[in-house]
């Protein structure tokens, strides 16, 4: 790799806006975090807090008739991002920066073969023949493991399953040799066993192409195993964030305790009924985004909230190492461990 | 794909014959009697009852049925009441202007109406979205009558650009052959065009939601690959099938059409031959045009198989 020391991709103060009829809606509202070079990153939260806006604000694939990166800075290898023009922007994805989807069964066109496109990835950036094209796409398919790659080539997506097409997908976002790998719930919508596979194949080919990844996903069980570093998201706004150990060893914000105590663990001594402990769920609702959130956004469903979490935004403070977290009562919250 | 196509062609076989059997006991309980109108308003019984004998109408209707499907196997259909010519060669003479007058509809139709329609989508709820829809609604609500007489009256009487009405066969040279091609196409196309631009659009904007065309956006891909590719290969069934049915409209159009700019083609015969009751000969032209559709929907239903891996029958 090479290029401008310093983080690959830094995220500075994101504001990303929809207009709906309720009114707008801040989908993303100040986020910032830096991806380091070959390092893999975990974006966390609830459905609905604003992590795959991010992945796509990035990438700039909001939908312009609905939505805006409102303000904030989005930079790669120290280029702005925001103020690219469309057909610089294109020339960026899928090369430098490339993404894959939660669906591996809707993500691949049903009508063009597995081969057609991932070729047309490499033929597009590279500038490379259709008949190298296919070759890189056969390297490619052999990579991420698919038997019979060859014959595969000409096989379109509704002749494999989702694990295989997942990999397909992969394969084609790796197969320009990107900076930066974007994983969008990469294996929720897949068996248990398949997704274990998945996130190996990923972790092994980072290690070999030092793609840094993003890894979005509501799943702390897949952070914890794949990941380096996590950003924690509630909301719209980044509300912790750490080193994979740190976070779990000693979560700060309440919200991502609440996160922590809804995994089911079977370390859990049983009582001398038998029954283990209920997992517990985090009380309330995700807020309502039309409207602007006055203090901690997690305040109304937090136990240690107190009138200054109601009324003032908390800052992101530095709790040792890098540990950042957006909270008033961190001490509390710490105390309450 | 080979033995696909083989299956599809058997099975229009008992689709004709269905038709072929519908057709002829239609003519046959419709009221009117040939034989009456042959032999003339002051004709006396007798001599109607010598015209029938001599049409063959007088045997069982079943008798007749099974000698008119003999020769229908032989690719006879029977002699004119009225011209005593073949029906083969009466629609043998009537067929290129009608040829014509339909390709060079379809044709200019769908390479029109696809792109419009594809533009409409991929810019939808702008500017072009709205005026390209609000022609097509203009263009559907539009008779082909009243479009035809609007243009002949524009192109034709006030601005002399092209010729009024009448047909210039391909033989007597491309350019007059052209001409006179221009306006009926126009006005027989239009609502075809509206038909096929609006199932385009719909089509394209369901498509163009879906999740496989972020993914080819996520891939940096130029936009008329995602549009013409990635979006029309998907949309494109319903689309093929709207143009197909649409033949049907065509052919409807095709006597109106016809009967307006004065072309010598089968919608003409077809209006002639059943004022007259001439049973051979509207026979005859239901027949093929049965055969056109029937033909139609075989290259319809083909075209599926290439557009889309998972369609097969």
């Amino acid at each position: 790799m090479s290029g401008t020391p310093g983080p690959i991709l830094e995220v500075r103060d994101l504001h990303t806006q929809f207009s709906t009829l309720d009114g707008i809606v801040r989908a993303v509202d100040g986020v910032s975090f830096d991806v380091a070079r070959g390092e893999t990153l975990g974006i966390v939260g609830e459905s609905g807090c604003g992590k795959s806006v991010t992945a796509m604000s990035i990438l700039r694939l909001i939908p312009r008739e609905t939505g805006r990166i409102a303000s904030g800075s989005i930079r790669f290898e120290g280029e702005e991002l925001t103020t690219l023009t469309e057909e610089e922007m294109k020339r960026l994805r899928g090369h430098r920066i490339s993404m894959i989807f939660q669906e591996p069964m809707t993500s691949l066109n049903p009508v063009l073969t597995v081969g057609t496109q991932i070729a047309e990835n490499v033929v597009r950036h590279l500038g490379v023949s259709w008949k190298q094209g296919r070759e890189r796409a056969f390297e490619m398919l052999d990579l991420v493991r698919i038997a019979d790659a060859r014959r595969r080539l000409d096989e379109y997506p509704h002749q494999l399953s989702g694990g295989m097409r997942q990999r397909v997908m992969i394969a084609m976002a790796l197969s320009c040799d990107p900076q930066v790998l974007i994983a969008d719930e990469p294996t929720t919508a897949l068996d248990v066993t398949i997704q274990a596979q998945i996130l190996d194949l990923m972790i092994e080919l980072k290690e070999k192409t030092g793609t840094a990844i993003v890894l979005i996903t509501h799943d702390l069980g897949v952070v914890a195993e794949t990941t380096e570093r996590v950003v924690v998201m509630y909301a719209g706004r980044k509300v912790e964030q750490a080193s994979v150990e740190t976070l779990f060893d000693e979560p700060l914000h309440p919200y991502t305790r609440g996160l922590m105590r809804a995994i089911p663990r079977l370390d859990v001594e049983a009582d001398a009924a038998g029954t283990r402990p209920r997992l517990q769920e985090i009380p309330g609702l995700v807020p309502i985004l039309t409207q602007p959130i006055i203090g901690c956004a997690f305040a109304p469903r937090c136990g240690f909230a107190t009138d200054r979490c109601r009324r003032e935004r908390p800052p992101l403070i530095d709790a040792g190492a890098g540990h950042l977290v957006a909270c008033w009562e961190v001490d509390r919250v710490r105390r309450a461990a | 794909m080979t033995a696909y196509i083989v299956r599809r062609l058997f099975a229009t076989l008992p689709v004709m014959a269905v038709v072929a059997i519908f057709v002829f006991f239609l003519i046959r309980f419709a009221p009117g009697d040939p034989a009456a109108i042959i032999a003339g308003e002051d004709a006396t019984a007798e001599a109607i009852a010598q015209v029938r004998m001599k049409l063959g109408l007088d045997r069982p209707v079943l008798e007749q049925f099974a000698i008119w499907s003999l020769q229908l196997l032989q690719g006879d259909l029977g002699i004119s009441i009225f011209s005593n010519l073949p029906v083969t060669r009466l629609i043998a003479q009537r067929l290129e202007p009608t040829l014509a007058l339909t390709l060079s509809t379809l044709f200019v139709a769908v390479a029109l109406a696809v792109p419009i329609g594809v533009v409409a989508a991929w810019k939808a709820r702008k500017l072009v979205d709205r005026l390209v829809m609000g022609f097509a609604v203009l263009g559907f609500a539009m008779p082909v009558f009243v479009l035809a007489y609007i243009l002949i009256y524009f192109f034709a009487v006030q601005w002399r650009l092209l010729p009024v009405q009448g047909y210039a066969p391909i033989r007597e040279g491309f350019w007059p052959f052209v001409e006179s091609l221009i306006l009926p196409s126009v006005a027989l196309g239009v609502t075809y065009m509206a038909l096929i631009a609006r199932i385009t659009r719909a089509s394209m904007l369901e498509v163009l939601a879906q999740d496989y065309i972020r993914t080819a956006n996520s891939k940096g891909l130029a936009t008329d690959r995602v549009l013409l590719l990635h979006a029309l290969k998907n949309a494109a069934v319903p689309i093929v099938t709207v143009i197909g049915i649409g033949i049907a409209l065509l052919i409807s159009g095709v006597v109106i059409t016809e009967t307006v700019f004065n072309i010598p083609g089968l919608g003409r015969l077809t209006v002639d031959a059943v004022l007259k009751r001439d049973y051979p000969v509207v026979q005859g032209l239901i027949l093929v045009f049965a055969g056109a559709k029937v033909l139609v929907n075989l290259v319809i239903d083909i075209s599926y198989a290439f557009l889309d891996s998972r369609i097969r029958y």
